[in-house]
């Protein structure tokens, strides 16, 4: 098997795609001859032509509009947001036309809007940021945020395939980062199903796209002083694997819940909920929240180390959360 | 010069400067070469009526000025449209009034969820454009064009359930007005309240249809005050870009909610704008049903030979308040005696029967009374339709297994592919 990137593994699964089915067409500023600003669609537009391979004006709303009508006549469009960052620009379309539709009128939107996200390589407030919460909070989205090579590109073919918007965030720290081997050829990862990325006893880690390296990370040291985390990678973060959340409660009865994006208002306030619903009874300690601060992602080095969790951060809570 | 086709550089053309920044033709210029644009104007008048705010002692207040006696001019001969055709559109211009009034008189009996919102005085717009499109073309109304779903083929009923919410209108209780769509035979994406995100989910879906090889009009409607939207600019550029059939109508109403347009543009027309995308701009009367459809169906062909968008401005005016609650005390009252006599039904009625005399007064007796009784069991059948059972709330959110097949809908598109083959990439790229 062939060792491919994370960023490979996402071109090869919608390459595959492009192949398998004709209603497969991509969209997006600059992805066309130039590839895309991370060459996630290279060398696409001399194979697939500038039909499917279509460059647009600078223009979000435009794009998500574009995509979503042309689901409508059964094309099944992949658009590329640049920086995940600019899908603001496209929100009302996103949140009004596209989430919308099935529940008001029956109608199915089979698209993918995917883009690179999240911080660790100084972008800035403007190229960093991780605003998955804000589709999470709009019933009739999929929202899929993988961890691996292996679960980007079975993920981005079932988004793909899927009858349901789905927005598919990459986290572009990954891109080129991690490495791991990745079957040619066709298989998919079932969008709503988490994974359990370490099994371990002592406390679970839920966390999902690169927090999950860092989470394991801060397991291998933990490990050397007896304690054993469990890391679950949750790779869809709507809908949520709520059977895989209750389950490794139950089986360790202490959780971190871990996030990039902005603490109040973030994801990890809906996982405590759930635990709370639905496992209560299985706990043995409270809920720790580890998440980015409340405030843009700063640019400079040392400042956005600051607000953007760490690998000691997990380390010393986990620490923390076994003593209790 | 704007590329114009054939079919509309006719003699109707009046050529205009745009009035907006420099006037070439009075300012003397240093420039080596000044370029002059034309824009088709189909009306027989053209008034000249604004609106602006005034203070009049403790009060700021609408003010209109212009010739507001102009005499009516009569309606424009249509190139295209047959005896038959000018009436079964007359027929639906006074079906789309009759079922308005049946819903005023709903919502005074209490019998409506909310407002309603009327298209008076716009009927000849929204009945003679829809009329323009072929079967296979698709379609998306605003808000004051409740009559093209009319001859898009739904029923009254439709529309008038869904105004009092009832279980059986087309989106079961989910929304109200004519908010609805119909994928499979009318070929309707639904509206919704946000004005303008209609421009480019239109333009998709024609970019959806070339994909599949096929060049198809998409029609839409945006308001005056509506087109001050980003999206609207988003969405005209992106079909002009890409050259697709989009038929955009400007409904210019004079009006946004309490809004005069003077207040929403700085342009003399909005056709205008069409120069600025680089397509086709027409202006029409939208009270003279013939030259609506005219302007509509020229851009449908242009659509159908792959020729890209038109953007069609109809001058007409909004004759009621924004929606049922609003008085529109704030209108002056000359503007809509003005208009009164522009009443798109009756002028369309006088034609028929004394200029054309395609329909005899008995004839044009027997039509609206046909009509009248079609309202009545409408609105029989849509009052004792029931309400929604509760629960209906849930459920509808995804698209679950075997709810929907997706296929394409003008067929598998034929694709053409390069030889190269899958290859990792090594290239630079933005932020490591
Ligand atoms: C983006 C957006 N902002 C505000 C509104 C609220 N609103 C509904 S209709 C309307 C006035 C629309 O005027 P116009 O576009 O001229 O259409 P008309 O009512 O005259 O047909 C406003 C402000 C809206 N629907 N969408
Ligand atoms: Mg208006």
């Amino acid at each position: 098997m062939p060792q491919l990137t994370y960023l490979e593994a996402i071109r090869q699964g919608i390459w595959e795609e492009m192949e398998r089915d004709p209603t497969v067409f991509c969209l997006g500023e600059d992805i066309g001859i130039y590839g895309g600003a991370f060459k996630i669609t290279d060398g696409f537009i001399d194979r697939f032509g500038a039909e499917r391979v279509l460059d647009t004006p600078i223009a979000e709303s435009a794009i998500v509009g574009a995509a979503f009508g042309a689901s409508l006549t059964g094309m099944r469009p992949v658009a590329e947001f640049q920086f995940m960052d600019f899908i603001g620009c496209a929100f009302n379309q996103i949140s009004n036309v596209v989430a919308k539709a099935h529940y008001l009128w029956g109608a199915p939107a089979p698209l993918v809007l995917r883009g690179p996200s999240g911080g660790y390589v100084h972008g800035g407030p403007f190229h960093s940021q991780n605003p998955e919460m804000w589709f999470v909070h709009n019933p009739g989205l999929k929202v899929v945020c993988p961890a691996t090579p292996y679960d980007a590109k079975g993920l981005i073919k079932a988004s793909i395939r899927d009858n349901n918007p789905v927005i598919f965030f990459e986290h572009k720290y990954l891109y080129r980062r991690i490495k791991e081997e990745v079957p040619e050829g066709d298989y998919v990862v079932p969008i709503g199903k988490a994974r359990v990325a370490r099994e371990g006893t002592h406390l679970s880690v839920i966390t999902y796209a690169a927090l999950v390296h860092s989470a394991l990370e801060a397991a291998d040291l933990l490990a050397k002083e007896g304690i054993d985390l469990e890391v679950l990678d949750l790779r869809t973060v709507a809908p949520l694997d709520r059977a895989a959340i209750v389950q490794t409660v139950k089986k360790t009865n202490k959780v971190i819940v871990l996030h990039e994006h902005a603490r109040t208002g973030g994801l990890a306030g809906e996982i405590a909920a759930i635990i709370n619903e639905e496992a209560f009874d299985d706990l043995d300690g409270p809920i720790v929240r580890i998440a980015g601060l409340d405030s843009a992602v700063p640019f400079s080095p040392p400042q956005e180390k600051f607000y953007l969790p760490k690998v000691s951060d997990i380390v010393q809570e986990a620490r923390k959360l076994k003593a209790y | 010069m704007q590329k114009r086709p054939e079919s509309q550089s006719k003699p109707q053309l009046k050529s205009t400067t745009p009035s907006n920044g420099s006037q070439p033709s009075s300012v003397p210029s240093r420039a080596q070469q000044e370029r002059t644009y034309a824009l088709p104007d189909y009306r027989q008048e053209v008034s000249e009526i604004t609106v602006r705010q005034v203070r009049k002692g403790e009060e700021v207040r609408y003010e209109v000025s212009g010739d507001l006696h102009a005499p009516v001019p009569p309606l424009r001969d249509s190139k295209y449209l047959s005896q038959q055709q000018c009436i079964a559109i007359y027929r639906f211009m006074v079906m789309n009034r009759k079922m308005e009034t049946a819903l005023e008189h709903l919502y005074k009996q209490g019998k409506v969820v909310g407002g309603v919102y009327f298209g008076l005085g716009q009927e000849a717009c929204s009945c003679a454009s829809a009329y323009a499109l072929a079967k296979d073309d698709w379609f998306a109304p605003m808000i004051r064009n409740q009559g093209s779903l009319l001859v898009r083929g739904f029923r009254a009923r439709d529309t008038m359930m869904q105004y009092m919410a009832k279980a059986g209108s087309p989106t079961k209780g989910r929304d109200g007005t004519s908010h609805f769509g119909d994928l499979y035979e009318r070929n309707m994406v639904a509206p919704i309240s946000m004005l303008g995100d209609l421009i480019p989910v239109l333009s998709g879906v024609a970019l959806g249809a070339r994909l599949q090889g096929r060049d198809i009009a998409v029609m839409t409607y945006i308001g005056d005050g509506g087109q001050s939207t980003g999206v609207t600019y988003e969405g005209i550029n992106f079909a002009s870009v890409q050259n697709l059939g989009l038929v955009l109508f400007i409904e210019s109403n004079m009006w946004a909610y309490s809004t005069p347009s003077e207040m929403q543009y700085r342009n003399k027309d909005l056709a205008e704008r069409a120069i600025g995308y680089g397509i086709p701009g027409v202006i029409v009367d939208g009270t003279d049903a013939c030259q609506v459809y005219d302007a509509a169906h020229e851009a449908v062909e242009r659509a159908h030979r792959g020729e890209g968008p038109t953007l069609i401005e109809a001058k007409m005016m909004r004759m009621k308040g924004h929606a049922i609650h609003d008085g529109a005390n704030y209108v002056p009252h000359a503007l809509f005696e003005y208009w009164k006599k522009r009443d798109p039904i009756a002028r369309m009625e006088n034609y028929l029967l004394h200029t054309r005399k395609w329909l005899t007064l008995e004839e044009n007796k027997a039509l609206l009374e046909e009509v009248e009784r079609e309202i009545e069991v409408e609105r029989e059948i849509a009052v004792n339709s029931p309400m929604p059972q509760p629960e209906s709330a849930l459920g509808g959110v995804y698209c679950e297994e075997g709810c929907h097949t997706i296929r394409p809908k003008y067929g598998v598109p034929k694709v053409r592919k390069g030889t190269g083959a899958f290859r990792q990439t090594e290239a630079a790229v933005h932020l490591k």
